[in-house]
């Protein structure tokens, strides 16, 4: 029973909901968006569910251009600083805050990151993000830069912040007050890093974190993305409709290791899913009925505007599609933008249901059931290597992340899909990921 | 009881305040990086009603094998910790305009202080070493002018951005489907010599208008820039005659960018060695200085004198002062601070000098009964000396919990200092007003 292989579980804080219109749901409570205490509570939850981890989606910029700014709800916390205040409340979850690589110095990120892997005793972890979009580089006086440029720029980054995270040994510590040697300073290391992108001397100003690294994620499927991907991730975050296009997605990614000399279970593909519970089908199917004819057609439009990087307010809105331009002309999120295509396309999507179908999962998997239901669905992926793991995305916070702690959780452990303890108190040790090797540690000093 | 009271801050920097004091065995060296030390101290801080912890924050501090001083955790990162397991202390994080974004910065200190109710406050500083700049990929730091200018239109930028959603721009109507009023937004649009942004944060304005604004330099410039924007100084200073010259300049100031003297508190640094006797209270300052190796006291001596004197025997007389001193920047003021106490002290050794400073870091050092000390308090806070004092324990935790149940009471007592927060935020405890949003004030005029 409890050699059987287990899936992993995210719980995506996006608060007042995942749904587009979460904030309007009678049970959602959207001015509690910056209470921590709410936030806190929902931490808790989580926690008592068992999840692997919190994970915070960000983006450095309001939305104030979106066209239908006003009508959205506008405000969250930046992530480090709700992580850590949530480390101080939590005990075992992992604390994963999405950052970009545009526009922080690498120094700067790698010292947050490792401060809150101290202060968390080995909980976090970094989504690693590249900035699309004007009014993002707005907010730091710069132009957009491109979507190869940004990934080639995130690559050498990364591989920047694990040289300063690497930059002290685990045992460079020695705290010897009779001796007065406080540290070993052979134990600590120059990076010197000078690339096309970035040039660091080093070293950290922070021990080497807990876990070695803080758990490193990745949420892009783009060409790029699963490269870096392949290369550097240990958590995936991905969207996809299908079975089929998940498996083929993770034999790929899983399929590109080797060449990086890594095992594929060094990588937990986790895909998002956004579920609607309810006790019996015809329920589930009511409440999401209730937030589908919450959306106005303002914002259906203008979210899938976004996402298809077209001004769809022209045409009709119970129409097909205008002409999308060519994936190569997208400087966003392109694996969004053809999974949302290719939604239309198979189903013959008016814009009305279109919108309608992506307002609440933003393109990620909807599933709508009661909990056997869903945990059959889960099941089916896990088990037909589509998966390791499911990033949950309740529609609507608390009552979706209740249900799920409530009634999902109980029927996967159940089924033995899911633990019942947490098996270490890292991060790395619940999702069964081993502690990377110190670059500079392997390296025999004189 | 309507008597004028002094604000107090507690300076917490781990292992120690002092440079050797990490080696005495009451310093508990080995918890340094682990949060549920912090939040042990903040608790005590909070306990003796301190209006504010502080952190200050340094990288690039060379490494060596007898000193902590090179290690230092995310000041922001600790205080959004500690924002989450405190009530009422104010949470003070040192953050530098030279190698941050205004965006970033204007975003972590908004989460703070919503996240703690109004309780943040960003010390603003610039950095001023190379072995800083080559961290960030730059040969050299900024000339000290160009610096102050870069971080006085960072700070321009940084209140703009605050106030570009207003504090009531949320109406969150379920029913209407307006989550906030376009017309509460004042989007930032900046273009100086230093930085151009467009854009709105993510955030309304925080509970306190904007987090409190702090400022430690004494140079020209810094004096400048504190009058203009600071409403808390923390600064230096050893005799009472100096402290008012420095307090009548500063504050004669404020009058000509329409602030009062009022708006700014200035709070002298203090090192403060407590205990029941005189005697008992010069043998515990005697006992850290015994932990100090030479080499240590060298290092620690070169960093303030801006003169190498690693190597020297520390019975050798104290260097004369290096000629070419260029404008009197933070280093400079240093060193002239270190050679008036050797002056004043005749301190003929280097020896005699390193112990001397080796706790205080140049700020005043008082040593004795809690009589003794809140006789000196007293004697600059009533005779325009200081509005307060930012406190700097000898150890932690022993020094720090000495000063609150020794030298506090004594303050209440004879009334100088509170027995009761006054408020809930940093700012109704400090006695600052809520600054108003400007745009806000502009829609009224109309």
């Amino acid at each position: 029973m409890t050699n059987k292989k287990q899936l992993k579980l995210g719980a995506f804080f996006m608060l007042p909901g995942h749904h587009a219109v979460a904030w309007r749901h009678p049970e959602a409570k959207p001015e509690n968006v910056l209470n921590f205490d709410f936030i806190k509570e929902q931490a808790l939850t989580a926690e008592k569910g068992k999840f692997d981890m919190i994970f915070l989606a960000d983006g450095v910029a309001a939305g104030a251009t979106s066209l239908a700014f006003g009508q959205e709800y506008s405000a969250r916390f930046e992530p480090f600083t709700l992580l850590s205040s949530l480390a101080a409340v939590t005990k075992n979850i992992g604390l994963v805050g999405t950052v970009s690589t545009t526009f922080t110095e690498p120094y700067n990120l790698a010292r947050q990151f490792a401060s809150l892997d101290h202060l968390s005793k080995g909980r976090a972890g970094w989504n690693v993000v590249t900035s699309a979009g004007k009014e993002a580089a707005g907010n730091f006086g710069q132009d957009e830069l491109l979507h190869a440029k940004r990934y080639e720029r995130a690559n050498e980054y990364v591989d920047v912040v694990k040289k300063l995270w690497d930059s002290w040994e685990d045992d460079a510590i020695l705290f010897d007050k009779e001796e007065a040697q406080f540290l070993d300073p052979s134990k600590v290391h120059f990076i010197n890093h000078t690339g096309n992108w970035i040039s660091v001397t080093g070293p950290l100003n922070i021990p080497r974190p807990v876990q070695g690294h803080p758990v490193v994620v990745q949420a892009g499927s783009s060409e790029s993305g699963k490269e870096l991907a392949a290369c550097s991730a240990e958590v995936i975050f991905t969207a996809w409709q299908t079975l089929e296009e998940a498996r083929e997605f993770y034999r790929d990614v899983k399929g590109r290791m080797a060449k990086y000399g890594r095992r594929p279970e060094e990588l937990k593909i986790m895909p998002g899913v956004f579920p609607i519970i309810g006790k019996t089908e015809e329920e589930a199917k009511e409440k999401y009925q209730q937030l589908i004819d919450l959306i106005p057609e303002s914002i259906g439009v203008a979210r899938l505007s976004f996402q298809l990087g077209v001004n769809l307010s022209k045409y009709p809105v119970d129409g097909p599609l205008p002409d999308l331009p060519e994936l190569n002309e997208i400087n966003g999120n392109k694996s969004r933008f053809q999974l949302v295509k290719d939604l239309a396309d198979r189903e013959n999507l008016t814009i009305r249901q279109l919108y309608q179908r992506t307002a609440g999962g933003r393109g990620h998997r909807e599933i709508i059931g009661t909990p056997v239901q869903i945990v059959d669905q889960l099941q089916e992926w896990f088990e037909n290597e589509a998966a390791d793991g499911f990033n949950i995305m309740p529609p609507v916070f608390p009552s979706g992340l209740d249900d799920f702690v409530e009634h999902v959780i109980p029927e996967l452990q159940k089924r033995g899909l899911f633990r019942t303890e947490y098996e270490g108190t890292t991060l790395r040790e619940n999702l069964g990921l081993t502690s990377p090797v110190n670059q500079f540690g392997k390296v025999t000093l004189q | 009881m309507a008597k004028k009271q002094m604000k107090l801050g507690a300076f917490i920097n781990l292992p120690g305040q002092h440079v050797a004091s990490w080696r005495y065995e009451g310093t508990e060296s080995d918890r340094f990086l682990e949060l549920d030390y912090l939040v042990e101290l903040a608790k005590i801080a909070e306990r003796g009603k301190f209006d504010t912890i502080f952190f200050a924050d340094v990288f690039g501090t060379p490494i060596a094998e007898n000193s902590p001083s090179g290690i230092k955790l995310d000041p922001l990162i600790i205080i959004a910790a500690l924002a989450a397991v405190t009530k009422k202390i104010g949470l003070t994080a040192t953050l530098t305009t030279t190698y941050n974004e205004p965006f970033q910065v204007a975003r972590r200190f908004a989460a703070i202080d919503h996240l703690s109710g109004g309780r943040a406050a960003w010390n603003v500083v610039t950095s001023n070493n190379n072995f800083e700049s080559l961290l960030f990929g730059k040969e050299k730091h900024l000339a000290h002018a160009e610096r102050y200018e870069r971080a006085e239109e960072f700070l321009e930028v940084v209140k703009k951005l605050w106030f570009s959603i207003d504090r009531d721009a949320l109406v969150i109507d379920k029913e209407k489907g307006q989550f906030l009023r376009s017309e509460k937004v004042n989007p930032v649009n900046h273009a100086g010599k230093w930085f151009k942004v467009q854009g709105t944060l993510d955030a309304p304005s925080t509970p306190q208008g904007h987090p409190v604004i702090v400022q430690a330099g004494s140079s020209e410039a810094g004096k400048e820039l504190a009058a203009k924007s600071a409403e808390v100084i923390f600064t230096a200073w050893q005799t009472l005659e100096d402290a008012q010259k420095f307090y009548r300049d500063v504050k004669g100031r404020l009058a000509k960018y329409g602030r009062k003297n009022e708006d700014l508190k200035i709070m002298p640094g203090v090192f403060i060695t407590v205990a029941k006797t005189e005697e008992e209270a010069i043998s515990k300052r005697k006992q850290l200085n015994g932990y100090i190796l030479p080499e240590t006291g060298l290092a620690y001596l070169t960093a303030f004198l801006g003169i190498d004197v690693r190597g020297y025997d520390p019975n050798d007389p104290i260097p004369q002062e290096n000629a070419e001193i260029e404008d009197k920047t933070n280093p400079q003021i240093r060193a002239s601070i270190v050679r008036g106490i050797a002056e004043r002290e005749n301190l003929k050794t280097l020896r005699e000098l390193y112990e001397h400073i080796a706790g205080a870091r140049g700020h005043r050092e008082i040593v004795g009964t809690p009589e003794q000390i809140a006789d000196q308090l007293e004697e600059w806070f009533l005779n325009d000396g200081a509005d307060g004092f930012n406190i700097m324990p000898p150890t932690f935790p022993e020094g720090f919990k000495d000063i609150v149940e020794l030298v506090i009471p004594e303050l209440q007592r004879r009334g100088l200092f509170r027995t009761e927060y006054e408020g809930n935020t940093l700012r109704e405890n400090l006695g600052l007003a809520v600054p108003q949003n400007p745009n806000t004030r502009q829609s009224q005029n109309v």
